[in-house]
């Protein structure tokens, strides 16, 4: 069977396929980057003995909607989340709720590429965490939530 | 035929591109692609629950006193089994050990479970991505390194997790969190038993763990859920919810040794040779 070499067709072809590669391995990366910069907002938490825990939440939501975790927490031990969105510019909110609906975190930073706050849990027992990411540009936005303790 | 060829071309390309999208989108809604629902505050939720490896707990009994973690150590004696349910199970409470392990500072105890993390996840068939972390664990322990060996720990786990879940396992995956949780649970309800305070008993005010792993089971499919152990598990863990819902005035002994015994149980049920 012969195939069409026509230089502008073969290139139309090859633009389009080099288009697929290239978006599928940049949203690959996507994802991976949204923990990368969580886990580069870790870094000066584990100098101050936080322990990361490998495991995190991650996903896509679009820009400016809220999303909710529960998570259970310890008391006696302090958390620290770190969220980490792979585009930039985006502006984030990161906030924990104890199960009365009082926000009970504290020491909230953020710069262009993650969010962070800490965590003393008043009590043992399930937590909220509600968290969005806004940006002026993208509509789906890549994000990662991992957090630590000590 | 020349622009049948180039047809055939431009359907592969449209394709592969319609294709991807689906693929893309799979893997963030596996993740958690996400519509807000005004209706609902605060907003839509993630369902993904993150397990608390047992460190996370026993850091807090460690602040509340000086627990012996030697007394906790328990032998390990697995049974030869080809049921990759009790495999996962048994996997999850190995690792387990390996963080009380990790707490006593007993470097043999840590080398045997490290290698025992490499019998169990060759068993599994998933030795592969599981070796670098079980040799990581055997090195960092001749350096008594703890820290280290808590995170090897924390990764194994993990790796077995996702390399079942990438195998379409995700039943086994479940499992690997349950052994690990209710190996951790009975070494808290052991520790807090033998020096009784209302505050190390409130670390066992898990109820949304609980239901979780019970929600879980619940959406099993049937060979797994009909699995007799996963199936005393289920309704262990629907006396330990109990127990916890019960708790409004906080933990009494009583309910704490309750709750290890369940565990403990459920244990033995996993290690027993049949």
């Amino acid at each position: 069977m012969h195939f069409s070499t026509h230089p502008i067709r073969l290139g139309i072809a090859l633009f389009a396929a080099a288009i697929l590669v290239f978006s599928t391995t940049l949203s690959h990366a996507t994802v991976d980057d949204a923990h990368g910069f969580a886990m580069e907002a870790a870094m000066p938490f584990v100098e101050q003995g936080f322990i990361v825990r490998e495991d995190y939440w991650n996903g896509e939501v679009k820009s400016a909607q809220k999303l909710m975790i529960k998570h259970q927490m310890f008391k006696g031990n302090e958390y620290a989340f770190w969220l980490g969105s792979a585009n930039e510019g985006v502006k984030f909110e990161l906030k924990v709720y104890d199960d009365k609906g009082k926000e009970i975190s504290i020491d909230s930073k953020s710069s262009s590429m993650f969010a962070s706050i800490r965590v003393n849990p008043p009590k043992t027992g399930t937590y909220t965490i509600v968290f969005s990411l806004t940006s002026k540009t993208e509509v789906g936005l890549y994000w990662a939530l991992a957090y630590g303790y000590r | 035929m020349k622009r049948s060829s180039f047809h055939q071309a431009a359907i592969l390309t449209v394709t592969a591109v319609l294709f991807s999208t689906p693929v893309l989108r799979a893997q963030a809604t596996r993740s958690g692609v996400q519509q807000f629902d005004p209706l609902a505050f605060p907003g839509s939720v993630v369902d993904d629950v993150v397990v608390p490896v047992p460190s996370e707990v026993f850091s807090v009994l460690d602040k509340l006193g000086e627990p012996n973690w030697r007394q906790e150590l328990r032998k390990l004696d697995l049974p030869k089994t080809a049921d990759r349910t009790k495999l996962a199970l048994m996997f999850g409470m190995v690792v387990a050990e390996g963080f009380v392990a990790v707490q006593a500072e007993d470097k043999d105890e840590v080398k045997d479970i490290g290698r025992e993390v490499i019998n169990l996840s060759t068993a599994l068939g998933l030795i592969k991505s599981v070796r670098p972390h079980a040799q990581a664990i055997l090195d960092a322990a001749d350096k008594e390194d703890w820290r280290s060996i808590r995170k090897e720990f924390d990764q194994t786990q993990k790796t077995v997790r996702d390399t079942m879940e990438q195998m379409k396992d995700l039943d086994l995956s479940q499992c690997v969190s349950m052994g690990g949780w209710l190996r951790g649970t009975a070494s808290v309800t052991s520790v807090v038993s033998k020096n009784f305070s209302a505050d190390r008993a409130e670390l066992l005010n898990q109820p949304m763990l609980v239901e979780h792993f019970i929600g879980t089971i619940g959406k099993m499919g049937s060979s797994m859920k009909e699995h007799a152990i996963v199936s005393d598990i289920s309704k262990g863990l629907t006396g330990i919810l109990a127990k916890m819902e019960g708790a409004v005035d906080g933990f009494t002994k009583d309910s704490v040794r309750d709750i290890g015994k369940t565990c403990d149980s459920l244990l033995s049920s996993i290690k027993a040779g049949k």
